[in-house]
């Protein structure tokens, strides 16, 4: 018996086991290898801080925000404002790895790209100039005043990030959160939350802005209503806020009192395709890249009915948005009906002072045309003076928003409020957001936005 | 011999040389000039150089098998002296003793004639082994495979695979055919597979199971004739494994981190994911040699050397390795087939099998294409034990083909 023909076989064999290692280990450098190499566990994301002092972080004055303080072979990252900007710069640990601008501008912060002229000495990374303006930050966190929710204060015309807060918050500092990790993730009310721009939130009546931009569109702004406090059809009945009935009212007095009633007709009629159109103009359910992670607005049906139709025109059913987009909705009002890219980092530059990037504004979205945004400010600015918003008048100076208190799974409705001035120039746009807060928009979200709007004014 | 088949091992062994200068060179700038980085360097290519003029010299058959055992010492040592300097030191230190270990099996083995009727001698000397390992051994790494003799370690599971692969060739080779205590030699065999093993269960050496089942799975399949027998032990085997992992904690752990490693990164899933981190990092070309950080892999200096390879030269240096390890496997089967003797074709397949399993199994392991069970690769990884028994068994093949190559003047195996 001669053996060889078998010997043969098993050589085959032997072939297609090694073949089979080199295929894995291609498979996984192609597929897999940049998922795992980013993993915060890979302690060789680290080796570049030993020779690079990463960069600082200003708001738009100069502020320090964050910074890197060197101590031999240490690196400690400093953040002088505190929990101040734990939702919008971030944490930076060894442990837990990094989170919001730290981690997507890793590479700019640890100054990559830079040709490294000689070795074992400290180089300096890039550092970044926010569009944040670190005072009108502080005092939209203190006017926030503990509650849970999100402020967030856009420029309309170029879509720069003015104020953006979260809360609750927590210590970013990495010996903080290396200490309380456990307990920071445990709580209930979830402090890893970056609620203004991944809290995904029914809008309520904020979302009139949408509805009223869609009557006008087809026409429809001169109808009037027969408003006695309640919207029923095909066995949907929605209450107007408080059972009030207004009895016959047009759209701009339906807009500023706030009618579900009008709405929720108008949202019936059009139909699901016109509101589905609606949102998708103002961005829901499409995604915009940001400095910072950012959840997407959505509309979720498999298919819509009229009634849904009738819900999501007051920012109901299954409708849901974050705080940062809504305070989009109410720029692109007062940007003349153009919805800009928001943005947080305003300049990368060297330590030496050389800029070497700024970021240009740009429109996002074509969301309606200038007629229309200024029939919609005429609207606003109407809920302002005689409508659910008086409480945000401010003396000498022309507001205009739009209050919401929208209803979700508890008993405690959120409280909203969308708003901007000076209308004749906005220079502001605020969104305001309190969760669970029981209350409705105008007296609880309103006074907060029109402090951040006065102080901001003011300066 | 020929003109042109003088050239032919001439360049190989030229390039050898180049790599070698060139990759102890680099490491010696890039390790802050350190010296004995360029003393290790040239101990190793001494050793080579001497070696090959004896096989060249002495017309000892192949000439390649060795070229590329000591390409694969080249990246080996170089990675451990990048790793820690001592390793290379003493690494090279083994490669000496394992180079006259290599020459003195060939003198040996070429010489004797009755290596095929001394099946008791290879069961019993490796029994002995194992016992003396339960009794004197020490623990290293959760298993007990260590004996220590006046401040001198080693590795007895690495030399009984060696005689091992001599007692299946005793009986596959058809020398072995009187029954023993009545008993037909094909069961005292199987007896005394599971016997080895069974001494390797008790010493939780999962990796050496594999590499010794292996080899007697394919045994049974090239000289039995019929499936039933290979299809039996399979089949036992497979009911085996499935109750050693429903009962034995370690068996679960091994396939819990084989199969998620990402979910305990910080306990079980440590060593593979560590591993996965290096090779990750490295991607195609590597970090460059000096440039990695080796040494958050545990155990990289001897079984997860492969990753250090990989993080420093890229995925294309892992495969370039795998596919050294590929060509010798192919001359030895080219020999194994070319062997007139039984014996040396038996001997020479077992052997052949033991390099390509071992690579497979901690290859596999290390990139988490299997469950990991730690083994050491040939002569890359760090260890005495591991390079003088791998030395000694290329010495066996190359007295094989020294005899192919010399025709009958050789040594045959005398057959009753």
């Amino acid at each position: 018996m001669n053996p060889n023909k078998k010997i043969i076989r098993v050589l085959v064999v032997v072939c297609v086991m090694f073949l089979s290692l080199v295929t894995y280990l291609l498979y996984f450098n192609m597929f897999e290898a940049e998922e795992v190499a980013t993993n915060p566990y890979n302690k060789r994301q680290w080796e570049d801080e030993k020779f690079v002092k990463r960069g600082t972080i200003y708001d738009r004055d100069g502020v320090v925000l964050a910074e890197t303080e060197v101590s031999g072979d240490e690196r400690i990252r400093k953040y002088p404002q505190g929990r101040l900007y734990s939702h919008v710069i971030g944490y930076c640990s060894k442990v837990y790895g990094k989170s919001q601008l730290e981690m997507k501008y890793d590479k700019e912060l640890l100054g990559q790209g830079d040709i490294a002229i000689s070795f074992n000495e400290l180089r300096s990374g890039y550092d970044l100039t926010l569009t944040i303006d670190n005072d009108l930050q502080q005092y939209a966190y203190d006017q926030l005043n503990g509650r849970e929710g999100a402020v967030v204060a856009l420029e309309p015309t170029t879509g720069k990030v003015l104020a953006m807060v979260s809360y609750p918050d927590f210590d970013p500092s990495a010996e903080s959160l290396e200490k309380n990790w456990n307990a920071i993730v445990e709580r209930e009310d979830s402090p890893l939350l970056a609620r203004a721009t991944q809290g995904l939130y029914p809008p309520g009546s904020t979302y009139k802005i949408a509805t009223a931009a869609a009557a006008y569109e087809t026409g429809r702004i001169t109808e009037t209503f027969q408003d006695n406090g309640k919207f029923e059809r095909d066995g949907l009945s929605v209450d107007n806020y408080g059972q009030a009935a207004y009895g016959e009212i047009d759209l701009k007095r339906a807009f500023e009192v706030s009618s579900n009633y009008a709405f929720c007709t108008l949202g019936y009629e059009m139909g699901p395709e016109k509101v589905l159109e609606e949102a998708e103009r103002f961005g829901v359910g499409k995604e915009f890249g940001f400095d910072i992670p950012v959840e997407k607005s959505e509309i979720q049906y498999k298919k819509m009915t009229a009634q849904d139709a009738a819900l999501v025109s007051i920012g109901q059913g299954q409708l849901l948005m974050t705080p940062l987009h809504v305070a989009m909705m109410g720029a692109a009002v007062a940007n003349g009906g153009k919805m800009m890219q928001p943005y947080l980092v305003d300049t990368i530059s060297t330590a030496s002072g050389l800029t070497l990037s700024e970021t240009k504004p740009a429109v996002l979205y074509d969301v309606m045309d200038a007629g229309c945004a200024e029939y919609l400010d005429t609207l606003m600015q109407g809920v302002v003076a005689n409508g659910t918003g008086k409480s945000c008048q401010i003396s000498g100076i022309t507001v205009a928003g739009k209050t919401g208190t929208a209803e979700n799974e508890t008993d405690q409705d959120h409280a909203w409020f969308v708003g901007y001035a000076p209308a004749e120039n906005p220079q502001i746009a605020v969104a305001v957001l309190l969760e669970y807060d029981g209350g409705a928009g105008g007296t609880n979200a309103g006074p907060i936005a029109r402090n951040v709007i006065r102080k901001y004014l003011q300066k | 011999m020929g003109k042109f088949k003088g050239l032919n091992y001439r360049r190989p062994a030229y390039l050898l040389m180049l790599m070698n200068m060139f990759g102890f060179g680099l490491l010696f700038v890039a390790n802050s000039y350190n010296p004995n980085i360029l003393y290790v360097g040239a101990g190793l290519l001494g050793l080579f150089i001497l070696m090959y003029t004896i096989i060249v010299l002495c017309r000892m058959g192949d000439k390649f098998i060795m070229l590329m055992a000591c390409m694969l010492i080249t990246i080996g040592v170089l990675l451990l002296c990048r790793i820690k300097i001592d390793y290379g030191i003493r690494q090279i230190m083994w490669v000496a003793i394992g180079g006259a270990a290599f020459f003195t099996v060939y003198v040996v083995y070429y010489n004797i004639r009755f290596w095929n009727r001394m099946w008791f001698l290879y069961l019993a000397l490796g029994t002995g082994l194992f016992l003396a390992t339960l009794l004197f051994g020490k623990v290293v790494n959760g298993s007990k495979n260590w004996i220590s003799l006046g401040g001198f370690s080693f590795q007895p599971a690495e030399i009984t695979k060696i005689l091992f692969i001599m007692f299946l060739a005793c009986y596959y080779s058809g020398s072995w055919n009187k029954p023993f205590l009545r008993l037909k030699p094909k069961w005292v065999t199987m007896l005394g597979t599971y016997l080895f093993i069974g001494f390797l269960v008790l010493q939780r050496d999962w990796g050496t199971i594999l590499v010794l089942f292996a080899i007697y799975i394919f045994m049974i399949y090239v000289y039995e004739k019929g499936y039933g027998f290979l299809a039996g032990n399979v089949g036992v085997a497979a009911i085996v494994a499935l109750l050693g992992y429903k009962f034995l904690y370690h068996i679960q752990v091994r396939v819990s981190a084989w199969l998620d490693p990402w979910s305990d990164i910080a306990d079980k899933g440590y060593q593979i994911t560590q591993s996965l981190f290096a090779i990750a990092s490295g991607g195609y070309f590597g970090r460059g040699l000096g440039n990695g950080s080796p040494n958050y892999i545990p155990e990289v200096h001897s079984d997860f050397i492969f990753a250090a390879v990989c993080e420093e030269m890229g995925v294309f240096g892992g495969a370039a390795i795998i596919i050294l390890f590929f060509l010798i496997a192919y001359r030895c089967f080219k020999i194994s087939i070319t062997a007139q003797d039984p014996f040396d074709k038996a001997v020479c397949l077992g052997l052949t099998l033991m390099f390509a399993v071992q690579t497979f199994i901690i290859v596999g392991g290390v990139i988490k294409m299997i469950p990991l069970t730690g083994i050491t690769l040939p002569f890359v990884s760090y260890g005495g034990t591991s390079i003088v028994v791998n030395f000694a068994s290329l010495g066996i093949i190359q007295a094989i083909s020294a005899k192919e190559e010399r025709g009958t003047g050789g040594a045959g195996h005398e057959s009753k």
